[in-house]
């Protein structure tokens, strides 16, 4: 029991918010948990509430009734307490122009880390390792109102990737991104799995959910209608019908192969398109 | 200024220290200013205008006409200096109004020339450091220099700010004229006027947000941020001291000795 309670990293206990006092409730009695070092995918419409929990989270909104907790102790909103949590949990937030307030990228990236007082040598130092691996040197030295926005959502992500929190909030990181930086964001967010990093992303891409999560989590008028494996979510097709999602194209083909009787239903369900079609190449 | 903007990041001097550009300019503009004379203005101007166009890479014809922006107001200022209204004629030349005369005299035709050349010596100071130093490195300068935390907090604020402003009004207009709100004078009048206050209540909104992003990464009330200054280089500072040096000796040698 106490095993599982240490890899608590984020609970949220009945949470109600209203940004207009009691009319329209964004968040409605929403309870989940999150396991440490998850992939975390957070579904459901626009207006669902997604936008709203995550600013909870990071105690940017202080729900109205309800309680959260960080690694097992409750959020307290002195501020003291509020800047040790930022530090452990980030938030890359949807449009970049709302998070870069430096014309320079270099300085962007240095603001998180040197609140967290960090000696300046520590942070050129981390600053530079940031630049680095996240392939920024190419447009280091660019005004930030000269970047794509692909250049823009990677320098957002150094943003908060160089304060090294414990859970890192991805508030769709892919909208309005061209096919290549989505890869490239996608690429950034393995590695921080891999680094440990407990990684909460809202996306509309069901087949990168399904690909990539470990657990999904179903929001529905500001509550969670559904928190399960990718696999159990995808072919609940009640909840997918309530929170107007689809299929991912692979389960669903997958299903109908096997429906014809050309792949076997015995086989391991396949996580992407890559996987199905070793399986159609076997097969003959 | 948004193309002087890019000019000064595709500028070769960029990665030059930006307190000795600062220093260079500063310096020169003061000695060009006190010194009123044409000769040390016009040394100035070439000297200025050689290190923006040969060593910083601006087109020759674009710096040229950056310089003619400052130059329309200085010549209709100095009409006034130039021109008289008086009862007897000066020397240059008079046009008779009546009983007065339209009026204008060496001195003053000499001074008035001394004043544009001088005026556009010291524009072509500042046009050097605009054209080869981003924003936020002259904010650091500044930052050496003790400037007020708040004043450069707000500075950096505005300077990221203007350019989303910008494109936001130029986003909110060209869906505007997209839906014909532009088709005549009225329509063009109030669409100008739903332009700004779309503009004022996404600028409130944008703050918001910013400030919500801020504190989700600990903002403490100060804006604290790293630079990456290029250490000042002996050879440079020592061009600037001799060069500085020169033009002081002349021009007081144009002042009281000639």
């Amino acid at each position: 029991m106490k095993h599982l309670k240490d890899e608590m990293i984020l609970k949220a206990e009945d949470l109600y918010f209203s940004y207009d006092d009691d009319h329209n409730h964004s968040l409605n009695g929403l309870s989940l948990e999150i396991k440490k070092g998850r992939k975390i995918a957070v579904m459901g419409a626009n207006g669902s509430g997604k936008s709203t929990f995550f600013l909870c989270c990071t105690g940017i909104l202080r729900p109205q009734k309800g309680r959260l907790y960080f690694q097992g102790e409750e959020y307290r909103y002195d501020k003291k307490s509020l800047l040790k949590l930022r530090s452990r949990v980030g938030i890359v937030f949807q449009d970049p122009d709302n998070q870069l307030f430096c014309a320079s990228v270099y300085q962007e990236i240095s603001f998180g880390i040197l609140n967290l007082g960090v000696s300046p040598e520590k942070a050129r130092e981390e600053v530079e390792r940031i630049i680095d691996v996240l392939e920024i040197t190419p447009f280091r030295h660019k005004p930030a109102h000269a970047l794509s926005g692909g250049q823009k959502k990677q320098v957002s992500i150094a943003d908060i990737l160089v304060m090294h929190p414990d859970i890192i909030i991805l508030d769709e990181p892919a909208a309005a991104l061209d096919p290549k930086h989505t890869r490239m964001v996608n690429h950034i967010v393995e590695q921080m799995t891999e680094a440990g990093i407990t990684v909460l992303m809202s996306t509309h891409d069901v087949n990168y959910a399904y690909e990539w999560a470990d657990e999904v989590i179903l929001f529905q008028e500001g509550r969670v209608l559904l928190q399960a494996s990718p696999m159990e979510v995808f072919s609940n097709e009640e909840a997918l019908k309530a929170t107007n999602l689809e299929a991912p194209a692979v389960l669903s083909l997958f299903e109908t192969l096997c429906r014809k009787g050309i792949l076997s239903p015995s086989l391991k369900t396949p996580r992407n398109l890559a996987a199905l079609e070793r399986y159609l190449e076997e097969t003959k | 200024m948004i193309a002087i903007d890019k000019l000064c990041y595709n500028s070769r001097l960029r990665y030059e220290n930006a307190g000795e550009k600062s220093a260079f300019a500063v310096i020169t503009l003061c000695i060009c200013v006190m010194s009123r004379s044409i000769a040390v203005a016009g040394v100035v101007l070439a000297v200025t205008g050689i290190l923006t166009v040969k060593k910083g890479g601006v087109p020759v014809f674009r710096y040229l006409k950056f310089l003619t922006i400052p130059l329309a107001f200085l010549l209709l200022s100095t009409l006034a200096i130039l021109f008289h209204i008086k009862r007897e004629p000066l020397d240059l030349f008079a046009i008779p109004l009546g009983g007065w005369y339209l009026t204008a005299g060496t001195d003053s035709f000499f001074y008035a020339v001394q004043l544009v050349f001088t005026a556009l010596a010291a524009v072509s100071c500042l046009y050097f450091l605009s054209f080869t130093t981003p924003m936020p490195d002259i904010l650091e300068v500044l930052k050496k220099l003790h400037c007020p935390a708040l004043l450069m907090e707000l500075m950096l604020l505005i300077y990221r700010f203007i350019f989303i402003l910008l494109d936001t009004a130029d986003a909110i207009s060209t869906s505007q004229s997209c839906r014909l709100g532009n088709r005549n004078y009225r329509t063009a009048l109030k669409s100008f006027g739903l332009l700004g206050s779309a503009l004022m209540i996404r600028a409130v909104q944008r703050s918001g947000r910013l400030y919500d992003a801020m504190e989700a990464r600990c903002y403490d009330g100060r804006i604290q941020v790293l630079s990456e200054s290029r250490p000042p280089r002996k050879k440079v500072i020592a061009w600037i001291i001799l060069f500085d040096g020169a033009l002081l000796i002349f021009a007081i040698w144009r002042r009281f000795f000639s």
